[in-house]
């Protein structure tokens, strides 16, 4: 995993040079780099999944590790298929450091699978969760640059990122990923609320992790409100979408540590 | 008048500004709901955060922020939030259906039609003859991320009109969840019902402890028992320790079982509107009177839930009271089973001699006898009346709902997943371009909707054409 992690924080700064020095190569390169970073994760969460019987979904550092591998791969794929949209690993692979960086500081120990967790369910809910916010990782690394792009107003920075698609097609995908990551994040709760019903006998019970997930989709649901009934475009709605990022990060991985919550069992902590 | 205020009132409801601070309103109210301690102002985490924030605790009372999801400010945004989604849901309608017709209409447009209707024009390059115009921009629009078709001298690329109903699908189905919700709320019950093992009981509201019942709940309808047949203290399935797990069944009016199952966490029962699961469980103790003569009079079965917090890690979930034939209570006898200690707590489990303190106490609440008894013992009551201990078991407490919205409930949110999808997946683009000769020259003419979805824009698309074309755009937006 640590291989990974340097990978990754080598990716980062190849795209920050790159994107700063206006070296394309490098950029592409960071790209590779950021998908070689994969191989050695997939690998170390495999053997761990083999050795536990499980995949990564219980605990601060398999559920940082999950969000960490669907941003990356979600990151890769959409460079790959668009070349174009390289640079935005500027934005996209910093939060991936930061969230592996987490991984590897929390407690590595071995959880099993509780009864109150032993459900297909939790495959379905977990990976719509890291699909998610994925997604709207990607939608964060656009608005980032989106917004460096628009403050340089013409000046060295656009001149950096010129290799990015238009402005307004950036802020169209911004869209398209707040949208995609809306769609999944919505199926999260679904099928959280399904699991629910099935696992406690309610499918909704105002708990501290359910409150802020619909909040999150609220957030969310706001931003396509503004961008596609309002008309909103540009700055002001890239840095919605910035500041929603740290509140999406927070619901999936701080509401156990701060509130008494009944999905605490999944950080492997005591269920409140 | 009627209509202005109607038409006003519509406005206001459909009005993005309305919904977008609803939602935030909304949000910032849940946020504020996780911080506070939710429940009734007697409970004790209520009375500590108030006690301890005496300055704000006067406001969050008056808000009804300790009850925040049944407070009137929260159901009364809902309900606003239902009846904007219900103007905004058929707003989308219409508005799917002009582009829906229009999506057809140009499915079946050609050179004509679109000469007569076009939004953008640009003059191509003179060296380039008319199949190389559609060829070029059938070339860069691929390049942008648009697939187009050529037939009959016209260049399109037009979505399926299915593609624009993601959105109202959506609104709408988001809508009629909030309607089932609210439906279930008021035809379900929802009870906690305690069965040792081996009893019986009917499924009606006496055999409750706790029990919720909407308005428009039908007892009458509710011809059903719950027995509880087996209790497994410790089961494993498939590797996993499932915990203590009770097997259930529900039997019909005639005594026949209609559902059987063990029931332990995400292993709920299901028959047919109704769901059992099993939250919690104890201990039972089985009592049995008899008189002077040692002949049994009566047999009472009473229900111990664990707790740290009492002397020896039971209390009784409530007394048994004797009464005389005009119903006067002569006798409370409380009984509980003293638990085997871990360390510093009590073992939640049954002891490994088993055995029960009967305290005896008269209504006044004067003790009048407390007697440790093994299974078999007894205790005296008066009169040579004989209290005696039958054995010690378990209990399940289960948790029944009956609800028949929740398959309906699933079935709303997967269509609002599929409207969403739609929305998400579906381009929904019109495309149409021929070639038209005239005195300036040879031209494009374009007609060009993207609506949703689309890789590029329409000032990417412009740009682009011009400077494949090798000549300037006329034509502007529309």
């Amino acid at each position: 995993m640590w291989v990974a992690l340097t990978l990754y924080a080598a990716a980062t700064v190849m795209f920050i040079f790159g994107v700063t020095f206006v070296r394309e190569k490098l950029t592409r390169r960071a790209v590779f780099v950021s998908a070689l970073g994969l191989v050695p994760q997939i690998a170390a969460l495999g053997v761990r999944w083999a050795r536990l019987g499980h995949g990564p979904y219980i605990g601060y550092y398999e559920l940082a590790n999950a969000l960490t591998l669907c941003t990356v791969v979600f990151f890769v794929v959409a460079a790959w298929r668009n070349p174009r949209l390289s640079a935005t690993g500027m934005g996209i692979m910093p939060v991936a450091v930061l969230l592996l960086a987490g991984a590897m500081l929390a407690s590595k120990a071995d959880m099993p699978i509780t009864a109150g967790l032993a459900s297909y369910w939790l495959f379905v809910h977990v990976a719509f969760a890291n699909l998610a916010f994925a997604a709207l990782a990607a939608s964060f690394g656009l608005a980032v640059v989106f917004v460096i792009r628009r403050r340089s107003d013409g000046g060295k920075w656009a001149q950096r990122l010129k290799k990015l698609p238009p402005q307004d097609v950036v802020d169209e995908l911004t869209a398209r990923f707040v949208l995609a990551g809306f769609l999944l994040w919505g199926i999260m709760i679904a099928t959280g609320a399904i699991w629910a019903n099935e696992s406690w006998g309610r499918y909704w019970s105002w708990d501290p992790i359910e409150t802020w997930s619909l909040i999150v989709w609220f957030i969310y649901a706001i931003y396509l409100h503004l961008r596609f009934r309002l008309r909103w475009r540009g700055e002001r709605l890239a840095w919605f979408a910035i500041v929603a990022m740290p509140i999406t990060l927070f619901c999936l991985l701080g509401i156990p540590t701060v509130f008494k919550t009944i999905h605490a069992g999944y950080m492997g902590g005591v269920e409140g | 008048v009627i209509r202005r205020v109607w038409r006003g009132a519509a406005r206001f409801l459909k009005s993005v500004g309305l919904v977008s601070g609803l939602l935030a309103f909304i949000g910032v109210w849940s946020m504020a709901a996780t911080l506070i301690p939710q429940g009734d102002v007697a409970s004790r985490d209520v009375a500590d955060w108030a006690a301890s924030h005496p300055a704000v605790e006067p406001l969050v009372a008056a808000l009804g922020l300790h009850q925040a999801f049944t407070a009137i400010t929260f159901l009364a945004c809902v309900f606003v939030l239902a009846l904007s989604m219900a103007m905004c849901s058929w707003q989308r309608t219409k508005a799917a259906t002009g582009r829906a017709r229009t999506l057809r209409k140009a499915r079946r447009a050609d050179e004509s039609s679109i000469i007569g209707d076009h939004d953008l024009e640009i003059v191509c390059d003179p060296a380039l003859s008319a199949s190389e115009v559609l060829s070029v921009v059938s070339g860069t629009l691929t390049h942008l991320g648009i697939k187009t078709k050529e037939r009959d001298g016209v260049l399109a690329a037009v979505s399926s009109p299915l593609s624009v109903w993601g959105s109202p699908i959506f609104h709408w189905a988001l809508l009629a969840l909030m309607v089932v919700i609210l439906v279930g709320s008021l035809q379900r019950s929802d009870g906690l019902m305690a069965l040792t093992v081996g009893q019986t009981k009917v499924d009606a509201p006496a055999s409750y402890g706790r029990l919720r019942t909407g308005p428009l709940h039908d007892w009458s309808a509710v011809h059903r028992s719950i027995r509880l047949d087996a209790f497994e203290p410790d089961f494993r399935a498939e590797g996993i320790d499932r915990g203590p797990t009770p097997t259930v069944s529900v039997l019909d009016e005639a005594g026949n079982v209609i559902q059987k199952q063990r029931i332990y966490p995400n292993m709920m029962l299901h028959a047919g509107s109704l769901s059992i699961n099993a939250p919690a469980y104890g201990l039972s103790a089985t009592l049995s009177i008899a008189d002077t003569s040692g002949a049994e009079i009566a047999r009472s079965v009473e229900i111990i839930d664990f707790s740290q917090a009492a002397p020896e890690g039971t209390v009784p979930v409530e007394p048994l009271k004797l009464s005389d034939g005009a119903g006067n209570i002569l006798l409370l006898i409380s009984v509980t089973v003293p638990l085997d200690r871990t360390g510093d707590r009590f073992a939640e489990w049954m002891p490994n001699a088993p055995t029960a303190r009967v305290v005896v106490t008269s209504p006044t609440g004067e003790s009048l006898s407390d007697s440790v008894v093994s299974p078999g013992q007894g205790v005296s009551l008066s009169d040579g009346v004989v209290l005696r201990l039958v054995d010690i078991g378990w209990y399940a407490r289960l948790s029944l709902v009956d609800d028949w919205t929740t398959p309906v409930l699933y079935a709303t949110m997967v269509i609002a997943m599929i409207g969403l999808a739609i929305t998400l997946l579906f381009r929904q683009q019109l495309l149409l371009a021929t070639v038209v000769e005239g005195p300036e020259g040879r031209r494009l003419v374009a007609k060009l909707r993207l609506w949703r979805n689309t890789p590029t824009s329409r000032s990417e698309i412009t740009s682009e054409l011009t400077t494949a074309l090798g000549n300037d755009a006329k034509g502007g937006t529309s």
